[in-house]
């Protein structure tokens, strides 16, 4: 053999082993043994459990060796075309069943570069063996397979190192039901906590949960497994709380037997509320206000709906929105994209529903630079772009493998996506303006035949065809129905408020990635639903629980807790908001080109302003989705900018600084007034103590400030929402 | 007692032989299973840093080091084909410096794999793992950070401008390592990294008063715990530190130290700044230097866009062969070039087919990768594609061979097992085998 395929083979050799223990273990039967299988439900599900199809075999988009087949059997017609006709039929001899190609190089009699993947011995041989005596037959055209259902779907083992066998039931378009366990194929979402085995073993390696996917027939579905963290019952940390958010975070922490953190002190409460309802540091006034007694829950409430009444939250909102609608400037003229940026504004200053910003922004049409919400289709030109951004926004979900072919992790097909591409195909944009005609057509990618729209997911369309088609798809996409268009935004906003969605990423939303929490996403969509799509309603809903205000200091027990909500996590600050709060402390504005003194991070609009500051600090660039946190900046550049750069040194002299000397204010009033201002808290004693000290002994007292002032703003406590 | 099994004289155990036996039944060879142990390869490793130059984008084969100057028009590079000091080796002739070099040159012209997306096809190559959601592996870069630790005060693991590369897809950066293995960022201006050091007015003993401060504020603080999140954070500071102490890594930063004629050789380009700087810094201690080149996907007009017809002379490939055969050349002759391992690749090839607008789309069947210096045998070319460049027609690479080849010509072991946060051990390389006859 020569050297050339070795490094191929190395990972092949890994797959066959795994594969010849599953052949050894023998199939169980699917279909009776007299009757010849059909080929879909009888002979392909054989095909792909033997990894015949995998994207690195036979399944690759041009084949391997001269053989393609669809990714995991998506399309069985032209799967059976090609193993009974392609090539003359060689690949199937009806004369001599055994001496068929497909058996043959399967069983490696002969050469065969992916290995032995049915050896003879096996009942998968024996069933292709038996199906191609047959007359290898099609079989009905109309059975087919119309769901999977897993068993236990959702299970809480006693301990790790312990497992439990999913049985998977097919659902038959004949209405029979069929025990596909041993074929379908199954994937740990996260495999330092459940290892799934190839016959539908779970077993639980590491404490938490998570979930095992399970394919089988173009079908999808997922089993959540669950281990405890510890031995012993634990206190439920939020039993206090009558909150129907904090029952089911508290619920699920008492089973899972994590213990929670206190509740978050007054000063922790006021700075997390503020960072994260209207993206800014409280005020030192603020602070003390707040601090002059002890607070009650109904005193943080009224806090929190002072913060949501602020005109910091319609700035701040507006760029969490043009974050995700990827206002960057790049698509359009600068006065398009104010325009665009003013629009999105004023539905949060209005506070718009959702439901309605969304059909507003799916239905746009008209001049760029007078209509703000058409510039959502400047997004992209082509139908199925346009459709991947819309279906990544306002459903959270990565449609764009069903582009090429069968969605290999959810029930997308191709032509799913291609028709829910269709929505698009009529938009066009002339110079400044978007307009929808009565022209243009998605293809089906096979056929080239044109396209009817269709809501993803659905079997037919839902409304006969009006002018317009994307008036169609805005109402399906909004519906009360479409619970992925609730659910996506409701993960959202707790990602942002409570540090992780309760699906991550945020943006792959899909029935094999269930949340951790799927009976809370449930209820807070319905309930964002229920009151108007309202985003301040949905703010104010989270941040009012116990959950929410738990502390971030672990117990040392939950400290390895990341998805349970035991105590609250640390959030880094993004750019912009990390940026103002060091202008905010300082009282040393930026000076933004092109923008009016005093104008914040939050407020710029587009990505297209220079700002060194900010690219460093990691800001989203709008250029693709910052979905993933995969944002620029930071690392050893961010730590020599913050120490050494001009975004921390040059605002040392003036501003605070100076007031503070220019009032004669003593030592230990600058460090309380420096502790209000970066860290919403008052110096402990040995703090005072400390930096005291450092006072007194210092060469002046500009100096000493300065220095304290370099030193909050590089600290950790600083840098992170906690 | 003799602790460990016979060896027999092919150097095979008894009892691995019987393994074996079991092995070959199931379909692996014997040289399958050598080369799983890693009994193939280099001895000593020679390089002890590698300057990697991403073509971003995915560079066009056909349109380099690959020409088809036989096939038909709507193939054939609209660019001629130049012999080279390799007999018999032909590349393209925008590319006449390097045409020169090419006896320092193992050209790989069989890498081929199957992600044809920026994103995914540059994770697979700088990280040498098929990506997957579950898991962010960490770039080559930052493995070899992470294993071939120093004490000294460069950044091991350095990114010209930066490491969004690949559609800003996370395949340069740290994965699952801690982020202090991730990049350094030199930043936009190729001639200096900026904030190395103190600002005006203040000292070095200023500076170092207010390190000791941050300190002491960081240990009484109580609100924010130290945790994974913050490890990371407090490690740059770590390093930034070590950076800053040393006014000879400092230098490394520094282009302005070079001569006009040195600066003339790599070109004024930021694809030349970049090349000297990672010469600088290879020679000051860096570990892994990624220079990025952007504007490799070439979806059209490949006759006007690789040389830029309006001003002759300046373009991609112009400035590729002005930077990429001055490195080779300043290297050997400062006597770096036998530990400075080059490598010069992108995520993938482009379609074989000139597409309506003149340009290639993407096409992962079939690339080329660059390699010299660091031990590497020049003035040879490995495998070929077929003759319209669609496929390997020999020796097929695949992008873990690659990687497992960089990292045993570093010194780093493929197969030991690194810990993800979670607790869970994970190969460095889960495939992948040393490409025979590079050394």
């Amino acid at each position: 053999m020569k050297r050339s395929a070795k490094g191929l083979r190395a990972f092949r050799v890994r797959c066959e082993l795994a594969w010849v223990a599953v052949a050894l273990a023998g199939l169980s039967a699917v279909a009776g043994a007299d009757n010849p299988p059909a080929f879909r439900t009888g002979v392909l599900p054989l095909l792909t459990k033997a990894g015949c199809n995998a994207g690195a075999c036979h399944g690759a988009a041009t084949g391997q060796g001269g053989f393609k087949l669809s990714l995991l059997g998506y399309d069985p017609e032209e799967d059976y075309e090609r193993i009974t006709r392609e090539r003359g039929g060689r690949r199937i001899d009806r004369a001599a069943p055994a001496e068929s190609l497909l058996l043959r190089k399967s069983s490696r009699q002969i050469e065969h570069e992916g290995g032995r993947r049915l050896p003879r011995s096996s009942e998968a041989f024996r069933k292709v063996l038996h199906w191609i005596e047959a007359g290898a037959p099609y079989g009905s055209r109309e059975l087919r397979v119309l769901g999977i259902a897993v068993s236990p779907d959702d299970v809480l083992l006693p301990s790790t190192n312990r497992s439990v066998s999913l049985r998977v039931t097919a659902r038959l378009s004949d209405g029979s039901r069929e025990d596909v366990t041993r074929l379908a194929l199954y994937s740990s979402n996260d495999d330092a906590i459940v290892e799934a085995g190839p016959q539908g073993e779970a077993r639980v390696i590491g404490p938490g949960a998570t979930s095992v996917m399970v394919r089988y027939s173009g079908q999808v579905a997922a089993s959540r497994v669950a281990s405890p963290f510890g031995g012993a019952e634990v206190m439920n940390p939020l039993a206090a709380s009558e909150h129907w958010i904090d029952r089911q975070i508290g619920a699920e922490l008492k089973r899972l037997r994590i213990p929670g953190s206190g509740p978050s002190s007054d000063a922790e409460f006021l700075r997390r509320a503020h960072l994260d309802v209207i993206g800014r540091l409280p005020t030192a006034d603020e602070a003390r206000a707040f601090l002059l007694k002890p607070r009650s829950r109904e005193d943080r409430q009224r806090a929190i709906d002072a913060l949501l009444q602020r005109e910091e939250f319609v700035d701040f909102w507006t760029m969490r929105l043009a974050d995700l609608l990827l206002i960057s400037g790049r698509r359009g003229s600068e006065e398009a994209t104010r325009v665009y940026h003013e629009w999105v504004r004023a539905q949060v200053a209005r506070n718009t529903p959702f439901d309605e910003l969304a059909r507003a922004l799916l239905t746009s049409s008209g001049r760029l630079s007078a209509d703000g919400p058409s510039n959502f289709f400047t997004l992209a030109s082509d139908p199925r772009d346009m459709a991947e951004h819309a279906g990544r926004i306002f459903l959270g979900a990565q449609i764009a493998c069903a582009r090429c072919h069968a969605h290999p992790t959810d029930r997308w097909t191709q032509e799913d996506y291609h028709r829910f591409a269709a929505y698009f195909a009529r938009v066009s944009r002339e110079g400044d303006f978007i307009q929808s005609g009565e022209r243009g057509e998605v293809e089906h990618p096979k056929t080239g035949e044109p396209l009817e729209p269709r809501p993803l997911g659905a079997r037919a369309s839902t409304a006969p065809q009006g002018a317009d088609r994307r008036v169609e798809l805005a109402r399906w996409m909004t519906s009360p129905d479409t619970t992925q268009f609730s659910r996506a935004i409701v993960n959202r906003v707790w990602r942002h408020m409570m540090g992780r969605g309760l699906v991550e990423p945020v943006d792959d939303l899909r029935p094999t990635n269930p949340a951790t929490h799927p009976g809370l996403l449930a209820a807070l969509a319905k309930d964002f639903v229920a009151h108007g799509h309202d985003l301040r309603w949905l703010i104010r809903s989270i941040a009012v629980t116990r959950a929410y205000q738990l502390a971030s200091r672990t117990t040392g027990l939950n400290r390895l807790d990341d998805r349970f909500y035991s105590h609250a996590y640390l959030k880094e600050l993004p750019a912009p908001v990390i940026l103002d709060a060091i202008a905010q402390v300082t009282e040393v504005p930026d000076a933004f080109p092109g923008y009016p003194e005093g104008a914040r991070a939050v407020q710029l609009i587009g990505t297209r302003t220079p700002s060194y500051a900010l690219d460093v600090l990691g800001r989203c660039s709008r250029d693709a989705a910052c979905d993933g946190g995969g944002r620029r900046g930071g690392g050893l550049a961010l730590a020599l900018h913050l120490i050494n750069g001009p975004t921390i040194n040059a605002r040392l002299r003036s501003g605070v600084v100076a007031h503070l000397l220019a009032q004669g204010a003593t030592g230990r009033e600058m460090i309380e007034e420096l502790y209000l201002r970066a860290f919403t808290r008052r110096p402990e004693a040995a703090e005072l103590a400390e930096w005291e000290r450092m006072f007194a002994s210092a060469s002046d007292k500009a100096t000493a400030a300065q220095d304290l002032l370099w030193t909050a703003l590089n600290s950790r406590e600083f840098a992170y929402n906690h | 007692m003799r602790s460990h099994p016979p060896i027999r004289c092919d150097g095979v155990s008894r009892r691995d032989f019987l393994h074996l036996g079991v092995l070959t039944a199931l379909g692996v060879s014997l040289s399958d299973l050598l080369r799983l142990q890693g009994a193939e390869g280099p001895g000593a490793p020679r390089a002890t840093s590698c300057i990697l130059l991403w073509l971003d984008g995915g560079p066009s084969h056909l349109d380099t080091f690959d020409p088809k100057p036989e096939a038909p028009s709507e193939i054939r590079s609209p660019f001629g084909s130049i012999p080279t000091s390799v007999p018999g080796v032909r590349i393209c002739e925008h590319l006449a410096r390097t045409a020169k070099v090419m006896g320092d040159v193992a050209l790989i012209r069989s890498l081929t794999h199957e992600l044809g997306n920026h994103d995914t096809g540059a994770r697979f190559l700088l990280t040498g793992h098929r990506p997957t959601p579950a898991l962010q592996y960490p770039s080559l870069g930052s493995v070899v950070a992470h294993e071939l630790r120093s004490d000294s005060a460069m950044p091991p693991y350095i990114a010209i401008p930066n490491d969004a590369v690949g559609g800003d897809s996370g395949g340069a950066r740290a994965g699952y390592l801690p982020g202090a293995f991730s990049a350094f960022n030199v930043g936009d201006d190729p001639s200096r990294a900026r904030d190395l050091n103190p600002p005006e007015g203040v000292s070095f003993s200023q500076a170092d008063h207010r390190r000791d401060m941050l300190r002491r504020m960081d240990a009484l603080s109580r609100a924010v715990e130290e945790g994974p999140a913050t490890k990371s954070r407090d490690a740059f500071f770590e390093q930034a530190y070590r950076l800053m102490a040393s006014s000879e890594a400092r230098a490394a930063f520094d282009l302005e130290r070079e001569t006009a004629a040195v600066r003339e050789r790599f070109g004024r380009t930021r694809l030349g700044a970049g090349c000297l700087m990672a010469r600088r810094l290879v020679e000051a201690g860096a570990r892994f230097v990624t220079v990025v080149d952007t504007g490799w996907d070439t979806h059209q007009q490949i006759a006007r866009e690789l040389p830029d017809s309006r001003f002759p002379g300046s373009g991609k490939l112009p400035s590729l062969d002005h930077a990429y055969s001055a490195l080779l050349t300043d290297l050997r002759e400062r006597g770096l070039l036998e530990s400075t391992l080059v490598v010069l690749m992108g995520e993938f090839g482009r379609t074989p087919k000139l597409n309506a607008l003149g340009g290639r789309d993407h096409w992962p069947r079939a690339g080329f990768v660059c390699l010299a210096g660091g031990g590497v045998k020049g003035g040879q070319v490995i495998g070929a594609t077929n003759a319209f460049g669609e496929t390997p027609s020999d020796r097929p690479i695949s992008p873990p061979d690659l990687a497992f080849t960089i990292l045993r010509l570093l010194g780093v072991d493929p197969a030991k097992e690194l810990v993800t946060p979670g607790g869970r051990p994970v190969k460095v390389l889960a495939e992948g085998g040393f490409i025979s006859g590079l050394v």
